[in-house]
């Protein structure tokens, strides 16, 4: 096999499973020469792993062991708050900036897994002081290094979630879970003061179709009507019935089911309270004024069309009064993502492979994970994606070798070289680009030897709390691994 | 067995790459902290005061946490204990396309996870038995199916989202041998290679 020095550009679940496969199929007595070096715009590694999974689902994170072992691989190297691409990242400033062009000439072979960073907004409610992104909020509870200021939940009592996918039920949960429920968790402190202020009383949940078209999994709203100080608004029968025709899917009838049953609080006996609005669609938010403290939601009520199974207005409207809106209606990549394509919300890729703008795959570039497929599926489909692209990519690096087996599809579709982006089919064996060097001399890039101290030590002072982790900032790591230095 | 129990008990089987890991700084980091404290055996973990806060799930990443307390050569082998041959439950493990991959012995109460993950059978556990991913899932003869408990809620929740879900799917980890499961087949289920999420048809944009 020729030398094979692969850049992965992000380091999130997809980007490890992809490394993970290659390394463990790719044996080091087989592939002596068989390199990856991992990028990732924030200083710590495990992408939504660490910054979007919800604090009280720990058990997710077990996956993160996976990646450790994967880490440990000598033919594998880390680097943490780097910024590959040609514009600074503004939402982040202290990152590492390292220009495509200088990924391109030091690496054979590239895999973009860069995610979906960034939310999908309502056109009709823009974000204001009354209407926050649902990242915005997960940002806040995992203290992402966007640094995103708190909601004055003193001043919440009403909350209005708009979309009804996991993400939305997971803001909700931790909206209506008693604090010190959460403190055990992987929850920063400086969030906890802010949940134990909260005023919030009420949690409306809104979805322009109806329950068998629901986003959310079974689990998360098991998790919701099971809350020890919330209960569930009872449903209205005539949502909760399907057309006879229709043949449901076993997760479709057990969400019937659940929503049936009701939470395990009868409705009104607990502090805080919960609804989920069926066929309604938001269409704007008018501001509080001086004599209404709430701002104002109004709300289309709609239809499925039974044909296209989309929402279609009926034409009647309502209006909700409500403190804070958060829109949780999905991500996309970020635009500034070289081969990203505002048609698609995501990278320009097929099976596993990047596209040129004339519809052709371009050689040796690759792209897996959300930033490849959109937002969109659990761990286990962004895995399972994963080891598709690992296929294939095996089957380029190693085409008709025996001992290494792949799924791969056999006949690889039309590739150009292209001459924008051109790879270096003989780079340093192990160097990363001049940039990075630069960066792990002066402390600005970190690696992931960092990244187990750290984690380490956020174990350790969490300990100390009775918790799971106390997280770091930028700042605080960056101190902890200046004085671990100063006492080597 | 809990599901706790099981996950430590993996953790363990895990050991064979534990001076691999020692050598990151950060590991050897933790096991100098956790040292301290005496290595508990499984059945004392659950006992202890010390996850009596938890929840039952969250034990598995405090168990996770211990793994450098258990460097003992007798645990260092793992949950799972080959049986003498011939006297072990047969589990048939079969491929998506159906081929016979393996057919291995085990003990009672050993999981089809951690059997899976003894014998080198790609069957994934990315949660690591806690039941917070369909990873696991496994196909099984339905004569055999038959004869285990029903599948609990949260198990449930997760086959919502398995691939290739079937009338007797299980998650692997949840599914503990008896002797009267001697004979069983674990298929594993299609599409879990190759296969590029939501079915991504080459299209031309």
């Amino acid at each position: 096999m020729p030398p094979v020095k692969l850049a992965v550009v992000g380091g999130g679940p997809s980007a490890f499973y992809v490394t993970s496969r290659l390394l463990s199929l790719l044996k080091p007595s087989e592939a002596p020469s068989f390199r990856v070096h991992m990028y990732d715009r924030l200083w710590a590694p495990h992408g939504l792993v660490r910054y979007g999974v919800a604090p009280d689902h720990p058990e997710v994170k077990n996956c993160t062991n996976k990646f450790d072992d994967t880490a440990n691989d000598p033919r594998f190297r880390f680097f943490g708050n780097v910024n590959v691409g040609d514009t600074p990242l503004t939402s982040i400033p202290h990152t590492h900036s390292l220009p495509l062009r200088s990924l391109l000439q030091n690496y054979t072979h590239v895999l973009f897994a860069t995610g979906c960073t960034l939310s999908t907004l309502h056109p009709a409610i823009p974000p204001s002081e009354y209407c926050v992104p649902a990242l915005s909020m997960v940002h806040w509870y995992t203290q992402h290094p966007s640094h995103v200021p708190p909601p004055d939940l003193r001043k919440i009592s009403h909350v209005s979630l708009i979309g009804n996918g996991n993400v939305s039920l997971d803001i909700a949960r931790i909206l209506l879970t008693p604090p010190h429920v959460l403190e055990k968790y992987d929850v920063p402190t400086s969030v906890l003061d802010v949940l134990r202020q909260s005023a919030v009383k009420h949690v409306s949940i809104m979805a322009r179709r109806g329950p068998l078209e629901a986003a959310f999994t079974t689990k998360e709203l098991r998790e919701l009507m099971n809350l020890p100080d919330a209960s569930m608004v009872p449903l209205s029968s005539s949502i909760l019935t399907s057309a006879p025709e229709m043949t449901m899917t076993r997760q479709q009838r057990r969400t019937l089911e659940l929503l049936q049953k009701g939470s395990k609080n009868a409705y009104g006996s607990t502090p805080k309270t919960w609804s989920l609005e069926f066929y309604r669609s938001p269409t704007g938010l008018t501001p509080p004024t001086s004599s209404s403290p709430l701002a104002q939601l109004t709300l289309a009520h709609t239809e499925l069309d039974p044909r296209t199974r989309r929402a279609i207005s009926t034409g009647e409207t309502s209006s909700l009064l409500t403190s804070l809106v958060i829109t949780s209606l999905g991500f996309h990549a970020d635009p500034q993502t070289t081969f990203y394509d505002p048609s698609l919300g995501h990278l320009r890729a097929l099976a596993g492979r990047i596209i040129s703008s004339s519809g052709t795959a371009i050689k040796n570039i690759y792209a897996s994970g959300w930033s490849a497929n959109g937002a969109k599926g659990v761990l286990a489909s962004t895995m399972m994606d994963a080891y598709a692209v690992a296929d294939i990519i095996l089957s380029d690096i190693t085409p008709g070798e025996k001992g290494v087996q792949t799924t791969a599809t056999s006949s690889n579709p039309d590739m150009i070289l292209s001459s924008e982006f051109q790879l270096n089919p003989n780079p340093h064996v192990e160097d990363p680009p001049l940039e990075i060097l630069e960066g792990l001399k002066n402390g600005t890039v970190t690696t992931y030897d960092d990244w187990k101290h750290i984690d380490a030590e956020e174990r350790r002072r969490g300990e100390a709390m009775d918790k799971e982790r106390e997280r770091m900032s930028w700042s605080d790591a960056r101190t902890f691994m200046s004085q671990r230095a100063a006492l080597h | 067995m809990s599901s706790s129990t099981t996950s430590l008990l993996r953790t363990c089987l895990r050991s064979s790459s534990i001076s691999r890991q020692a050598t990151h700084g950060a590991s050897s980091l933790r096991a100098l902290h956790t040292s301290s404290r005496p290595a508990l055996n499984a059945a004392q973990w659950k006992r202890s005061s010390a996850s009596a806060w938890l929840q039952p799930r969250q034990q598995s990443i405090l168990a996770n946490r211990t793994r450098h307390m258990h460097t003992s050569p007798a645990l260092a082998h793992g949950s799972v204990t080959r049986p003498a041959p011939g006297t072990g439950i047969k589990v048939h493990f079969k491929d998506a396309k159906g081929e016979h991959l393996k057919t291995i012995e085990a003990n009672e109460g050993d999981d089809l996870l951690s059997l899976a993950h003894e014998h080198d059978i790609d069957l994934e556990g990315a949660c690591e038995g806690s039941i917070a991913c369909s990873t696991c899932h496994v196909i099984l003869s339905p004569s055999h199916y038959d004869l285990l408990p029903e599948p609990s809620d949260d198990e449930n929740d997760m086959l919502d989202m398995a691939f290739g879900l079937t009338d007797t799917s299980r998650l692997g980890c949840q599914v503990q041998l008896t002797r009267d499961l001697d004979g069983m087949t674990a298929t594993l289920p299609s599409a879990t290679r190759n296969m590029f999420v939501d079915g991504h048809k080459p299209t031309h944009h």
